[in-house]
């Protein structure tokens, strides 16, 4: 096999990400009893980048006796030159088929991911279905954010991790070698393997309930972390702030997914940033967290992290900062010279509907302060679709691009001022207060782009809009339920691979697997009766549908829900795990 | 300043030449080596390099110049064998008071590429007064002379050795092996290629960097 490889990777583009060997690798050839091979769904610029997926590799190679390899998605160039030398898929530290495995467990990012599962499979030669694989397969699991719904790829899998990987993978990677010494068959080790919190098996359907981690703070976190030979998407070291997000956006399924909110103490942060700046060499170090800004102590934090980064010469970025937090996005951007506002809804009316608690105030004052700032870049996103929407909404969106324009002109410190507006359109995603929402069809969204095409034509000003095609189909796995395991094989049948990358993505392969399937869109993407149980009911994930929908009736009437930290709102996640410790 | 020799093999071989320029410079982070910045806008680590290597070619002797203060050569060379990744080992460092700008002063490589058939015809080429190889510049087809750029090439065993010409006068040694291939029917490919020394002048002969700066 290594000639043939060193051949085809000669042909092929980027061929680093295809070889491993980076600095920081763990031990392949320390002694252990179970090898593991965790996957992601998409491309390794993409997977390298995700923390979710440097902890578990790392976590499961700080065990004794246990090893994990790494495989992603190969380019279509690669998957080619596989097919044509009847090579299959391999891991990058050993050049293992993924067959010669204990263990394969895929981390699914999100519905446009779903394709890749087969794509992968195929490549690997795994049967697709977990009923057509018998004891000789490896037991092939599946974990990740999509694992919130995992209805729609459920027969493909054994086992789906629901949760914390940091709880319910560790466990059920150490039963599985436990199960395996002792020579238990694989049906037997699954029935086991439901009695670990968040670990659901589609073949017994047993109700489960999602792993979380009960001490973030003494959590397990790498340090000693891979550092790729080639550029990958998020080229930097990140620390974890904190987990779950307390102001309740009702559009936003991470919000409510992560919850219960679980902080980890400055002094810990501030050791995990020294490690990993002397460990990788990074020149850039970011902290992470669904809405960083509200971390109770960023400044403490941001203080002490600054003497140390400027002592080694390594810049501090501070993403996903919310519009009501300048102050700290000010901080971040010493220096820069671009700021990004996303107040998701044009009208205060429609934010009130989506609680995203930014008022006019916050708008006004935050560009007022950009722009006497000296910013140059204004980067505004949107939501377009979100329930109750009208033509007025819309035109808050051109409105505050008009006070972008007003505000430079009297206050603006730099000449020159470029916005660039994008919109995505509302998918309703499950667990979340609009879980029941319909969205929008495609005739509305293309009225909708276009009226903003139109308004938005100024100058200085660019507008960009996320595919409507995608959206449907994103939608569609989102709520979707068993039922469509064939709709996604038949998808990947008709070309359908690499979905989250629009120059791939092929609306009429997946359409005409819909139709193939009878299955009727609208019932997913529709409204959904309220008395309806969900596919996804069957995992209890805290949050409780009870609070989910007094959301859903709040927002209906314009009312807000304010940020948990100071008082708990009582939405459930809490009976998980403690939230504030 | 202090410049390294290191190897690029195994899997480093895959990866490109702007990303081996960062991982060295991350090498460098991690390693602690004092280094020193330029003083631009955008201020930059000041390190050097030699001629790119295609993609595959693996090499012995790559140059990686550093202006860096309070390390000593062998401190130098012992942080930065525990911050590289496995295939970038270095062999040995010297500490130089002046740049010697090896980008400029390095004339050609000697290279070893492992081969099979009639090896022997190969060295036929020195004998003639043109060698012209079908190349691409700007993704256009075009053909081209080396024979001037072609500076030796011998046979031992399994191996055609050549020295051609790099850096500002540069022959692809993959566009060679590619050119030998299709005239010579021998069998050889980029991953069989490796670098073995970069060749300076000094007076009239050719000596390896090492050789000339030690
Ligand atoms: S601030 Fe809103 S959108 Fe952002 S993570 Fe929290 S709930 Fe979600
Ligand atoms: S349980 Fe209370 S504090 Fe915890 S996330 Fe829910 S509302 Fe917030």
């Amino acid at each position: 096999m290594e000639d043939i490889l060193s051949d085809i990777l000669l042909r092929v583009e980027k061929p680093a990400r295809y070889v491993g060997g980076e600095y920081n690798l763990p031990n392949m050839d320390k002694p252990c009893s179970h090898r593991t091979c965790l996957c992601f769904c998409d491309k390794y610029e993409v997977g390298m980048s995700n923390i979710g997926v440097r902890i578990l590799y790392h976590m499961l190679n700080d065990m004794e006796g246990f090893v994990c390899e790494r495989s992603f998605a190969p380019d279509l160039d690669m998957a080619k030159e596989l097919q044509e030398h009847n090579l299959p898929l391999f891991s990058l530290e050993t050049k293992r088929p993924l067959l010669d495995f204990d263990m394969v467990a895929f981390s699914v990012g999100f519905e446009l991911h779903f394709t890749n599962i087969i794509y992968m499979f195929d490549l690997a030669h795994i049967p697709y279905y977990a009923a057509d694989r018998d004891d000789s397969y490896p037991v092939i699991i599946a974990g990740g954010p999509c694992a919130v719904n995992p209805m729609p790829f459920a027969d493909f899998f054994d086992a789906i991790m629901i949760g914390e990987g940091e709880i319910n993978f560790k466990q059920f990677n150490e039963l599985h070698d436990k199960c395996m010494k002792e020579g238990i068959s694989k049906q037997e080790f699954l029935k086991r393997a439901t009695t670990i919190e968040g670990v659901y098996i589609p073949s017994l359907n047993n109700p489960t309930k999602r792993a979380v981690v009960q001490d973030l703070d003494k959590s397990y976190f790498p340090t000693d972390i891979l550092v790729p030979n080639c550029d990958i998407v998020h080229d930097r070291s990140t620390i974890e702030l904190f987990r779950g997000c307390a102001n309740g956006c009702r559009f936003c399924q991470a919000c409510f997914y992560y919850r219960p909110i679980r902080e980890r103490k400055v002094g810990t942060l501030v050791n995990y940033a020294k490690a990993l700046m002397d460990n990788t060499g990074y020149d850039e170090l970011s902290l992470s967290s669904l809405s960083t800004s509200d971390y109770s102590g960023l400044k403490d934090l941001v203080d002490q992290l600054k003497v140390e980064a400027d002592e080694r010469k390594i810049k501090l970025a501070l993403p996903s900062l919310r519009l009501d937090s300048f102050e700290a996005e000010i901080y971040q951007e010493m220096g820069g010279s671009s700021l990004t506002f996303a107040p998701e809804a044009g009208t205060q009316r429609l934010r009130n509907v989506i609680n995203k608690n930014v008022s006019e105030q916050d708008v006004y004052n935050s560009i007022k302060g950009a722009m006497e700032y000296g910013v140059k870049n204004v980067k505004l996103y949107f939501m377009i679709g979100l329930p109750t929407e009208t033509m007025e909404d819309l035109q808050g969106i051109v409105d505050i691009v008009n006070l972008v324009k007003d505000l430079h002109r009297q206050y603006g410190k730099s000449k020159m001022l470029n916005i660039i507006v994008s919109t995505a359109v509302f998918i309703p995603k499950p667990l979340t207060p609009f879980q029941w929402e319909r969205q929008i069809s495609m005739q509305e969204m293309k009225e909708k782009q276009e009226f903003l095409i139109e308004k938005l034509r100024m100058k200085n000003v660019k507008y960009s809009w996320h595919g409507a095609e995608s959206s449907v189909v994103e939608s569609l796995l989102a709520r979707g339920d068993r039922k469509l395991s064939s709709v996604i094989v038949d998808a990947y049948h008709n070309g359908c691979v690499f979905d989250s990358w629009s120059e791939h993505f092929n609306f009429e392969g997946w359409m005409k697997a819909v139709q193939d399937n009878n299955i009727n869109l609208e019932e997913y993407t529709g409204e959904q009766a309220e008395d309806k149980v969900f596919a996804w009911d069957i995992v209890d994930n805290g949050v409780t549908k009870k609070y989910l929908l007094s959301e859903r009736y709040k927002s209906r009437q314009g009312i807000t829900t304010p940020n948990c930290m100071g008082k708990c709102n009582g939405c459930g996640a809490s009976k998980l795990g403690r939230c504030f410790e | 300043m202090i410049i390294v020799e290191h190897k690029k093999i195994g899997d480093m071989g895959y990866v490109s030449h702007k990303d081996t320029l960062k991982v060295l410079q991350r090498a460098l982070k991690r390693g602690k080596i004092n280094v020193e910045y330029s003083k631009g806008f955008v201020p930059h680590m000041l390190t050097y390099t030699t001629t790119p290597l295609p993609l595959g070619v693996q090499s012995d002797a790559e140059y990686f110049g550093v202006e860096c203060t309070g390390v000593s050569a062998s401190e130098f060379l012992e942080r930065f064998n525990r911050s590289v990744p496995a295939g970038l080992v270095g062999s040995w460092a010297v500490e130089l008071l002046k740049n010697p700008n090896l980008a400029f002063i390095v004339v050609a490589s000697e290279y070893r590429i492992k081969a099979s058939g009639n090896l022997q015809a190969v060295t036929g080429i020195l004998d003639k007064s043109s060698y012209v190889i079908d190349t691409v510049k700007k993704g256009e087809p075009i053909q081209k002379e080396i024979r001037d750029m072609i500076f030796d090439i011998r046979v031992e065993g399994e191996e055609i050795v050549c020295v051609l010409a790099t850096g500002n006068i540069n022959l692809r040694v993959d566009s060679f092996v590619d050119s030998l291939v299709t005239n010579f029917g021998i069998k050889a490919n980029r991953n069989g290629i490796i670098r073995t020394k970069q060749l300076v002048k000094d007076g009239e002969k050719l000596v390896s960097v090492g050789e000339f700066l030690r």
